[in-house]
C-alpha cells in the first residue's frame, strides 16, 4: 500500500493521519463542551 | 550556503523585532505571580496549542530524529503516532483537564507545585524543582547547541558569539515577559514552523514523483543498506528493523517508547495545561495540536526517510553518506540541496524558532522549579513575598548553567540529552503524577516512594547498565572493572522500560500499605 509493502509502516503512515484527524473531530465536537468550570479563577 | 547572507540577515531580524514585540506585551500584562507563572490561568485554545506543540518539537526533533529516521527509516512514523495520541489526545483530554482543575483548587502555579500540594508534601515540590533544576540544563544545553548552529552556518557568526547571542535574546523575553511572553512567541514559532514543515512535505513529494511513487522508490532501495546497519537488523527504509534486534530496540525502546510516554511527564509541557480558564479550551487546543505535531514529526521523519532517494537519484549514495556519515547533516544536506532558495530561508527561520520556542520554556521551567519551588517553598518555606525575583534569579542561574554546557559539553553525551531527560521525567514523575490525578488512594508515602524509586533507578540504569551512556561515562568501569553491570540485550533496553514500571508497582504497593491521606485534602483536591 502507498509503495510501502510491510504493513507495519503503512499501518503507522495512516494511523499518523486518521490520528490527527481523530484530534480535529474531537476537538470540533466537543466545541462548546467544558465551559461550566469557567467561574473558577 | 546558497542563501545571501543579507537577505537572511533581514528576515532574521524582522523575525527578532515582532519576537521581542510578543515578549513586551508579555512584560505589560504580568502584574500578579500567576501572570508571570501560569499566564493568569486565561490563555486561547489557539495560544495553548501551538505553544505546546512548538516547545515539545524542538530543533533536534526536527533535524536530529528527522535524520534518524534518514538513517533507521520510516518506522520512526511509529514515534509520531505516539506523540500525536498519547502527546495531543491523551495529554490534553485526560491529563490536561484534571491538571487544570487541580491546579485552580491547590492554588498551584508550576508542575512542581501541583504534585507537592497533591500530596502534602514540600519534599515533592523541593526534590522535583532540584531534578528539574539540574537535568533540565542538559536539555536545554543541546536545544542550544542546535540553535546556535543554525545561526554559526547561516549568518556566518562565530559559534560561541552565536551561543551568546541566542541566550540573551530568549533570556531577555523570557525574564521580563514571564510565561505569557513564552506563550505568545512560541504561537508565532509555531506558526512559522507549521508552514516551512507543510512546504517540505509538499516539495519532497512533487520532486520524488508522488506520494506511492516515492515511496516505492525507497522500498526499492532495501538492497542498499549499509553492512553495519544490516548487521544491527536493518531491513530497508520502509520495513521495521528486525524483532528484536538491537536496531529494533533502540527504534522502539529509546525512541518511539522513551520519547511517546515520557513527553506525558514533561513540567515544562503539563504546566501549560494550568495557564488556560476551562475544560473547553483544552478541547479546542486538541483540534489544533493533533494536526500540529502531525506536520511536525510526520513530515520530519517521512522526509528524512525519503531523502535517501533524492541523494540516490541524483548523487548516487544513501542520505547518511551524503551527510558524510552524521545523522544530524542528513536534514540540512537535505533542504540546501534540494530545495529553492526563497524555501531554505523559510525553513531555516522555522528551525530558528524551534530552537527558540523550547529554549523559553525550558529557561521559564527551570527558573520557577529552582526559584519558586526549591528554594521558595522548600528551603524558605515559602515566607518570601519576591516570588518573581527569586524566579528571575533562579532563571539568570539555571541560564548560565545551560550555556557552560553548551560549550563543554562533548558530542557524545549530547546526542543523548533529549532521550535522557524524556526518560528521567517519565521515571521519576509519570507514576506520581497519574497517581494525583486519577487515583484517590495514592498517598504521600507512595509518591515519595515512587518518585526516588523512578529517579534513582533511571539514573542507575543509565550509569551503569546502558550501553551507550555506561560507556562513555565510564563509571561502571572505574567501580566495578566492567563496562556494564549487565550484559546481552539488556544494555539496549532503554532505562524508561525498567525504571517506570518500577516506579509504578512501587508506587501502588507503598500506597496500599500504608494509612490514605486525609479525607477532606483528596475532596479539596478532586473539587470540581
Amino acid at each position: 500500500m502507498l509503495g510501502i509493502e510491510d504493513p507495519w509502516i503503512w499501518m503507522a503512515y495512516i494511523l499518523c493521519f486518521i490520528s490527527a484527524i481523530g484530534c480535529m473531530i474531537n476537538g470540533a465536537l466537543k466545541w462548546n463542551e467544558g465551559i461550566e468550570e469557567e467561574e473558577v479563577h | 550556503m546558497a542563501v545571501s547572507t543579507p537577505v537572511l540577515g533581514v528576515i532574521v531580524l524582522i523575525y527578532l523585532m515582532v519576537i521581542f514585540y510578543l515578549g513586551w506585551i508579555g512584560y505589560k500584562r504580568t502584574k500578579q505571580t500567576e501572570d508571570y507563572m501560569v499566564a493568569g490561568r486565561n490563555v486561547h485554545p489557539y495560544i495553548l496549542a501551538l505553544s505546546y506543540g512548538a516547545t515539545f518539537i524542538s530543533t533536534s526533533a526536527i533535524v536530529g530524529f528527522g535524520g534518524a529516521a534518514g538513517s533507521l527509516g520510516m518506522g520512526l512514523l511509529w514515534l509520531a503516532f505516539m506523540t500525536i495520541v498519547v502527546g495531543i489526545f491523551v495529554a490534553f483530554v485526560f491529563y490536561g483537564s484534571r491538571t487544570r482543575r487541580m491546579g485552580v483548587n491547590l492554588k498551584a502555579v508550576t508542575f512542581p507545585e501541583l504534585l507537592g500540594r497533591r500530596f502534602n508534601s514540600r519534599f515533592i515540590q523541593g526534590f522535583s524543582g532540584a531534578l528539574i533544576g539540574v537535568f533540565m540544563p542538559l536539555y536545554a544545553g543541546i536545544v542550544l547547541i542546535g540553535g546556535a548552529r543554525f545561526v554559526e552556518s547561516t549568518l556566518s557568526v562565530n559559534y560561541d558569539i552565536a551561543v551568546f547571542i541566542l541566550t540573551i535574546i530568549v533570556a531577555a523575553y523570557v525574564i521580563t515577559g514571564g510565561l505569557i511572553a513564552v506563550m505568545y512567541t512560541d504561537a508565532l514559532q509555531g506558526a512559522i514552523m507549521f508552514v516551512g514543515m507543510a512546504i517540505l512535505l509538499i516539495l519532497t513529494y512533487v520532486k520524488l514523483g508522488g506520494i506511492t511513487a516515492a515511496h516505492a522508490a525507497l522500498t526499492a532501495m532495501s538492497g542498499q543498506v549499509p553492512e553495519g546497519l544490516a548487521a544491527g537488523g536493518h531491513l530497508g527504509w520502509t520495513v521495521m528493523p528486525a524483532f528484536g534486534s538491537p536496531i529494533w530496540w533502540t527504534l522502539i525502546s529509546t525512541l518511539v517508547l522513551g520519547v511517546g510516554i515520557g513527553v506525558l511527564a514533561q513540567p515544562q509541557l503539563a504546566v501549560r495545561f494550568m495557564t488556560v480558564k476551562n475544560t473547553r479550551a483544552l478541547n479546542r487546543a486538541v483540534l489544533v495540536g493533533g494536526p500540529f505535531i502531525l506536520m511536525m514529526t510526520g513530515v520530519a521523519f517521512t522526509v528524512g526517510a525519503l531523502s535517501n532517494v533524492y541523494f540516490m537519484n541524483t548523487q548516487g549514495v544513501i542520505a547518511i553518506v551524503a551527510a558524510n556519515g552524521n545523522t544530524d547533516l542528513i536534514i540540512p544536506e537535505y533542504i540546501n540541496s534540494a530545495m529553492p532558495d526563497i524555501f531554505v530561508i523559510l525553513f531555516m527561520l522555522a528551525l530558528l524558532a524551534a530552537a527558540m520556542s523550547t529554549l523559553s520554556s525550558q529557561f521559564h521551567t527551570m527558573g520557577t522549579a529552582i526559584g519558586h519551588d526549591f528554594y521558595r517553598q522548600y528551603l524558605k518555606k515559602g515566607e518570601l513575598g519576591q516570588t518573581i525575583n527569586i524566579t528571575r534569579a533562579g532563571m539568570a542561574f539555571t541560564i548560565i548553567i545551560s550555556v557552560i554546557l553548551a560549550y563543554v559539553l562533548p558530542i557524545s553525551i549530547i546526542a543523548h540529552a533529549t532521550a535522557i531527560f524524556f526518560g528521567l521525567c517519565a521515571s521519576a514523575f509519570l507514576p506520581m503524577y497519574t497517581g494525583a490525578l486519577f487515583w484517590k488512594r495514592m498517598n504521600r508515602k507512595g509518591a515519595i516512594a515512587s518518585m526516588l524509586t523512578g529517579t534513582f533507578a533511571s539514573l542507575f540504569w543509565l550509569v551503569l547498565v546502558h550501553g551507550k551512556e555506561a560507556n562513555s561515562l565510564g563509571i561502571s568501569r572505574f567501580l566495578f572493572g566492567v563496562d556494564t553491570l549487565l550484559t546481552g540485550t539488556w544494555t539496549i533496553i532503554d532505562p524508561i522500560l525498567v525504571a517506570t514500571p518500577l516506579a509504578f508497582i512501587v508506587a501502588i504497593m507503598v500506597s496500599m500499605l500504608t494509612r490514605p491521606d486525609p479525607q477532606d485534602h483528596i475532596e479539596k483536591c478532586f473539587k470540581k
